[in-house]
């Protein structure tokens, strides 16, 4: 039997920035809590993605409007749950030496806990800044698109629990289908400045498109998202090549050495 | 007990709803940066102003790398092996460097032996080291090299307990192929990866590597008691390396001019320190060595300054990467470029 493909839509247009998916996410899947930490500044208290937040709501407060909606000075919120893209082509996954990092049945990208040996590649290629390291376990954690649910044919907790629908879950290609009527929708609405991130090979060639997509209201880089990410992995031959040469040289100077040496008397 | 009151009610909770048993059960709440009096993590500053347009507050994009001290030291062995790996087998069976290839044998050993050691105590979990060669992965330069060490490992103990019999050449040139590859990958690994300062410079940083392994293996050799012939014969190689490694600093600075926003981080903090540490070092190191007359006081002290400035320029790649991680714009603002807008 052939699994379906599956994957996130996540719109922030709809997001209330309620947390919900943060909470749900780390009672699932027992992730401990993160500290006392408050800013007292931005409502965004998780600041980011790490290897016990799996999910991580980001609040842009601007003072710019958007289309559509008046306020009394230029003001807007810009919400966005985010989360591990679990991308086509996955940096975290090419990178790992141990095979510990591998795609699953439904197309996410997982990691497996008792094979990871806390090596820390994964953390510095994932062009995402998603995954990283814990200091008490010392392995490399992410979010699994609740790949434990998915076998049991459940959605994710997140998902499960957004009272806003914000974030989707489905077969990928439901979800673009969905992503694009719901951008038409808005356009026509008047929002021009909505358009979908990572949705696919087009949109983002670096990654050859996200498992989880976004449909967004500004540039990527506000939510803090990279404008083009691209797998680490696709310059190497480059670096091959470079150290080959390198490496000719090498051999050239030791030969020159031991006839310096050797000739001289 | 609890089934007679079920029964009653109806209404209460399974007790086993509540036990954690998944994978992540046993951890424990993460703390607070310790630096931070406890309360506040590393993002210091959440400005309350409305967010600019270009970045999320400031605050970081990538992960910072998670390695700590062990995996530079790591990079210096792994390129003295190297280099101590090529210059021996180059060396075999030429008698009156005998003592010199012997040097080169036990470089290249303690290289790849101890150098394994270091990485592995940089590991989360050292039990499962074996993991590294559970699996070849082609994609992955830290695969490439696990492999090439693990060999290389084998072929340079096999070389030592050989010695200078014409039958360890072959012994000697496995150990030297294996050499090339462990001096030369883990530029390609810091290259290969998503810090913006390092995938810049992702051709660059093999040849640094590799020029920097000669330039450190001479600097060694450089150190130890030798005789005319010897030392003629390490002066050539470290020259060779030297100048390398002064040509891909220069480089690695110029590259500086098209992605400014990373390049910043070779000029600030730890790192911007132990970068013009490693410059003047090395610099130093080559000018002594150009003062006419030979005495083996200036020899070693030409080796020591070589060795100083590549420990240094290893530490310093690692924390200029760390510094290049924590500023959004250097990963955001190149791909921006890049896109044309
Ligand atoms: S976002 Fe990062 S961690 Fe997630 S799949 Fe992509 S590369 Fe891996
Ligand atoms: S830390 Fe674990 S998951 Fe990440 S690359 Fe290393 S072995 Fe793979």
């Amino acid at each position: 039997m052939t699994t379906t493909i599956t994957g996130f839509f996540t719109d922030t247009s709809v997001c209330i920035g309620c947390k919900a998916c943060e909470v749900a996410c780390k009672q699932w899947n027992q992730l401990p809590a993160d500290g006392d930490f408050f800013s007292g500044r931005s409502y965004d208290n998780t600041i980011h993605l790490e290897a016990t937040t799996w999910r991580h709501v980001a609040f842009v407060e601007r003072g710019v409007s958007l289309s559509r909606q008046s306020t009394a000075r230029p003001f807007s919120w810009l919400l966005m749950s985010d989360v591990c893209k679990h991308c086509e082509r996955a940096g975290c996954l090419e990178a790992c030496p141990t095979g510990a990092i591998v795609r699953t049945e439904f197309g996410s990208v997982y990691v497996q806990p008792d094979v990871c040996n806390g090596c820390g590649y994964c953390v510095v290629c994932c062009p995402f800044g998603v995954i990283n390291r814990r200091e008490d376990d010392g392995r490399a954690w992410k979010c699994t698109l609740c790949y434990d649910r998915q076998k049991d044919g459940m959605e994710p907790a997140c998902a499960k629990t957004c009272p806003t629908d914000s974030i989707t879950f489905g077969p990928l290609e439901e979800l673009k289908e969905k992503a694009k009527k719901r951008l038409e929708e808005l356009h026509r609405r008047g929002v021009t400045e909505a358009y979908l991130y990572g949705m696919n090979d087009e949109d983002q060639p670096g990654t050859e498109g996200l498992h989880a997509f976004f449909l967004l209201l500004d540039r990527p880089e506000a939510y803090n998202l990279p404008p083009a990410p691209s797998v680490p992995t696709k310059g190497v031959g480059g670096s091959w090549g470079m150290m080959a040469l390198g490496l000719a040289g090498m051999v050239a100077a030791a030969v020159a050495a031991s006839r310096a040496g050797g000739e001289k008397r | 007990m609890i089934h007679a009151r079920k029964e009653t009610t109806g209404r209460e909770m399974e007790e086993e709803f509540a036990v954690l048993t998944g994978e992540a059960a046993g951890q424990r709440l993460r703390q607070a940066e310790p630096d931070a009096g406890g309360i506040v993590p590393l993002w210091h500053d959440v400005p309350s102003l409305p967010a600019q347009a270009g970045d999320y507050y400031g605050l970081a994009l990538l992960k910072e790398p998670v390695w700590i001290w062990s995996v530079p030291a790591y990079f210096y062995m792994g390129g003295v092996a190297g280099g101590g790996a090529v210059l021996a087998a180059a060396l075999h069976g030429k008698r009156p460097l005998r003592r010199l290839a012997s040097w080169c044998r036990v470089l290249a050993f303690l290289g790849t032996t101890v150098g394994p050691a270091l990485l592995t105590y940089d590991l989360g979990r050292m039990s499962r080291f074996l993991n590294m060669l559970r699996v070849f992965r082609p994609s992955s330069p830290m695969s490439v090299g696990s492999w090439s060490l693990a060999g290389t490992g084998m072929a340079a103990t096999l070389a030592l307990l050989q010695g200078d019999r014409p039958s360890a050449k072959p012994a000697n040139l496995a150990t030297a192929l294996g050499g090339l590859m462990v001096a030369g990958y883990t530029g390609v690994l810091l290259g290969n990866s998503a810090n913006p300062l390092w995938q810049d410079r992702r051709r660059l940083l093999p040849l640094l590597f590799i020029s920097s392994a000669v330039a450190s293996t001479a600097g060694v050799l450089e150190m130890m008691p030798l005789d005319r012939k010897e030392e003629g014969g390490v002066q050539r190689f470290g020259m060779a390396g030297k100048a390398g490694e002064a040509a891909c600093m220069l480089a690695m600075e110029h590259v500086h001019q098209s992605t400014p926003e990373a390049a910043t981080a070779m000029k600030k903090g730890k790192g911007g320190v132990l970068w013009q540490a490693a410059k003047v070092a090395l610099v130093a190191g080559i000018l002594v060595e150009l003062v006419p007359g030979r005495s083996p006081a200036k020899r070693k002290i030409s080796g020591a300054l070589t060795t100083l400035g590549a420990v240094c320029l290893r530490f310093a790649l690692l924390e200029t990467g760390r510094t290049a991680a924590r500023e959004p714009l250097a990963a955001t603002r190149p791909q921006r470029r890049k896109m044309g807008g």
